[in-house]
């Protein structure tokens, strides 16, 4: 059995009123990619910050490691390497000087530290550069610089919030390879994002949340089974609402997810059979459709069919 | 405080400093302009302007050669130079514009005013200058005016001087106890002892300082609150970057970053001060009682405006904000506490106003360093009040830095 490395129980933030994470709970283990999916504002990144010692909790319990991180901040913040969403990173320094400050700040001493550089440097793909001030730098190339900075002391908990936010494909294909690898090593990482394709392709256990609470969680697979094997059909076109609810609600086994002026999210059985009825309904209702997108069993259409909105809202 | 990530501060700090070198020669140049120009409208180094008198004395007596000798006295041969000539050299020079002015002492000037007769003296002004010649005129009509009320005052023995080729000692007796009495029914009006006491403070100030010196102090202490303040600010530039963030998720305090940062800006105003002593001591010939001293001296005071300042500027809600405020505090910070206009150009009111605020307090004790008159009670108390309310600002800034910036 893997090890433990974080445990979140009953996790609560509030700001005032505002409850940006509310009963949040999930463990994460070694070797372990676990995902949290959600839109912007879902309390992803509350999450994170209360898991890496920035924000105190309201209520619950967070451990790193068995460290509570309110209680025994410092042994829990020890063991852990945080990658912000934004590039936290000196400008006016140079890639070689920044890896060489956050080391330090990690009790990271030569020769160790320089070795430890010169490797991180190459496996983002920076040793030309490494000498560059970082403002000189692209934004991917300072995306992979921040992800360098933040595995550099080759931490047992790996905190990554939306690391690939801006970056180019390119860049993109080389960061989600170094968290893979970052896994294989034994790192436990816990990977936040809105991209339901990198979740998809990157983690081994997800939890998708939405309005600060876990609204599902479980690998992939069992994800996908919530669903059935009902497919997505999205419509887009013109709808008047209540006629066009009031035809598709006649056909079996449909299930509108969502249902306004100008699209349809319909969730269905043998989509490709009843596709006949659902325009003749719909014809029927004085529908007008211009735009037809199947989509398999997915990630999103489990978040649409949970929220009854689109992950990018 | 972790020693090694202290040091790794401290060394990133001034590698950014390094790497900006006009933000560090902009917070030095403004204050080296504003001198300089201040410097150049005030006549550069030599504090009062200097002109030329030429005396064509013709009657070669002893009291002309008292009237051309009161030019040659302190204050009034630091502004004008005396050279005697003859009277159509000197009428030639005054015509080429060569001196201010020209005194012309005619033959029998001592008799006629030994004798109780109108005396007359000329004075020739160069129309070309305006200050200069104008203080010969009122130096040389006070000189005139003392002459009349002398000679209506001590006619008698003075007649009783010039009438006689060889006066004899009971004459001479007679004549001093007439000049005793004169001087004595003088007194109530003039009070000889405060006039030189007076003349003799300007006298030093003047030989010793010029407007240079006068002004390097307060240069020297914008200097420390604009770099300081500079240094202050950035501490934004890591909010926005993030950078603080990153910190606070890695086992090291903030304290050790705000430490770091306090030391770096150390050496960077080290350097400022130890150019500053430098300027004052070999440029503008001050003499400085301990440069070392002085040097320490500007160095706490800047880590003092540094503390001052961050802590000022951490309490704002934002970047924008940190500036307007820093603005609003260094500004008047810097006129008021003698670092802009030095406290010997202040009304008195307003000088004993900035002479406590903390850069007022602070340019004094440089000031008194520099002559060698500080008081070394002073100095402790200075460095006590510097711990103590450093290390208050200091804790203050880390606290705020965790809760707000991060």
């Amino acid at each position: 059995m893997k090890r433990l490395m974080i445990e979140v129980e009953q996790l609560r933030k509030s700001y005032g009123e505002l409850t940006a994470v509310d009963g949040v709970s999930f463990t994460a283990r070694s070797g372990e990619i676990f995902g949290l999916l959600g839109p912007n504002g879902a309390g992803k990144t509350t999450t994170i910050g209360c898991i890496s010692g920035l924000l105190t909790p309201s209520s619950g319990r967070v451990k790193v490691m068995g460290h509570d991180v309110v209680r025994e901040g410092s042994a829990a913040r020890a063991k852990l390497g945080v990658v912000p969403q934004e590039i936290a990173l000196y400008d006016d320094l140079s890639a070689r000087e920044n890896l060489a400050y956050w080391g330090g700040a990690q009790g990271m001493r030569n020769p160790k530290l320089k070795e430890r550089i010169q490797q991180v440097l190459e496996l983002s793909g920076l040793q030309d550069r490494a000498k560059e001030p970082v403002k000189q730098f692209s934004g991917g190339m300072k995306r992979r610089l921040n992800f360098a900075c933040g595995i550099l002391h080759f931490p047992s908990v790996l905190l990554l919030d939306e690391p690939t936010v801006g970056v180019d494909p390119q860049s993109r294909v080389r960061l989600l390879e170094l968290v893979r690898a970052e896994a294989r090593a034994g790192t436990c990482v816990l990977y936040t994002t809105h991209y339901m394709e990198e979740a998809e392709a990157l983690c081994d256990r997800l939890a998708i949340v939405d309005h600060g609470k876990v609204i599902a969680a479980g690998t992939l697979a069992e994800l996908r089974s919530m669903l059935g094997e009902r497919d997505l059909l999205r419509l887009t076109g013109s709808f008047p609402p209540f006629a066009s609810r009031t035809a598709l609600e006649k056909i079996d086994s449909i299930e509108i997810l969502q249902a306004d002026e100008s699209l349809l999210l319909l969730s269905l059985a043998a989509a490709s059979q009843k596709l006949p009825a659902v325009f003749a309904a719909l014809a029927g209702a004085g529908a007008e459709v211009r735009g037809t997108t199947f989509t398999q069993p997915s990630l999103e259409s489990l978040f649409i069919k949970l929220t009854g909105k689109e992950l990018r809202e | 405080m972790n020693a090694r990530f202290l040091w790794s501060t401290v060394r990133k700090d001034l590698t950014r400093m390094r790497r900006d070198p006009l933000g560090l020669a902009t917070s030095l140049g403004i204050p080296l302009v504003l001198v300089t120009l201040v410097t150049l409208v005030f006549g550069g180094q030599q504090a009062v302007p200097q002109g030329r008198l030429l005396v064509a004395d013709e009657d070669q007596t002893i009291l002309s050669q008292v009237l051309s000798s009161a030019f040659n006295r302190e204050p009034l041969s630091k502004m004008v130079v005396t050279e005697t000539t003859a009277k159509a050299d000197g009428l030639r020079r005054m015509d080429s514009g060569d001196a201010s002015a020209l005194l012309i002492i005619p033959r029998g000037f001592q008799t006629a005013f030994l004798q109780n007769q109108a005396a007359r003296l000329e004075l020739v002004k160069n129309p070309a200058q305006s200050i200069l010649p104008n203080i010969i005129e009122e130096t040389l009509s006070i000189a005139v005016d003392g002459g009349f009320y002398l000679q209506r005052e001590a006619a008698v023995p003075l007649r009783t001087l010039a009438g006689r080729q060889q006066p004899s000692d009971q004459t001479i007796a007679q004549v001093s106890v007439a000049f005793n009495q004169f001087g004595r029914s003088l007194a109530k009006y003039l009070n000889p002892s405060l006039i030189d006491l007076e003349m003799n403070v300007t006298g030093e100030q003047s030989q010793n300082q010029g407007v240079a010196a006068i002004f390097l102090p307060a240069m020297i202490f914008m200097g420390l609150l604009f770099v300081s303040n500079s240094h202050a600010l950035d501490i934004w530039k890591e909010q926005s970057w993030g950078t603080l963030r990153r910190l606070a998720t890695a086992p090291v305090s903030l304290a050790t970053l705000l430490g770091g940062r306090l030391i770096s800006l150390a050496v960077i105003l080290f350097g400022v001060a130890l150019a500053g002593v430098a300027g004052m001591r070999w440029f503008a010939q001050v003499p400085v009682a301990s440069v070392p001293l002085a040097t320490l001296w500007l160095v706490l005071s800047g880590m003092g405006f540094y503390l001052l300042l961050v802590t000022i500027t951490v309490y704002a809600p934002n970047q924008r904000s940190a500036n307007v405020i820093e603005n609003l505090v260094i500004f008047p910070l810097a006129l008021l506490g003698g670092s802009f206009f030095p406290f010997e150009m202040m009304p008195d009111w307003m000088a004993s106003i900035g002479r406590f605020t903390p850069n007022g307090w602070a340019v004094t004790q440089f000031k008194a360093l520099v002559a060698g008159s500080a008081h070394a009670k002073d100095l402790a108390i200075g460095a006590v009040y510097f711990a103590v309310a450093g290390s208050a600002l200091f804790l203050i800034t880390v606290n705020r830095m965790r809760r707000k910036l991060i």
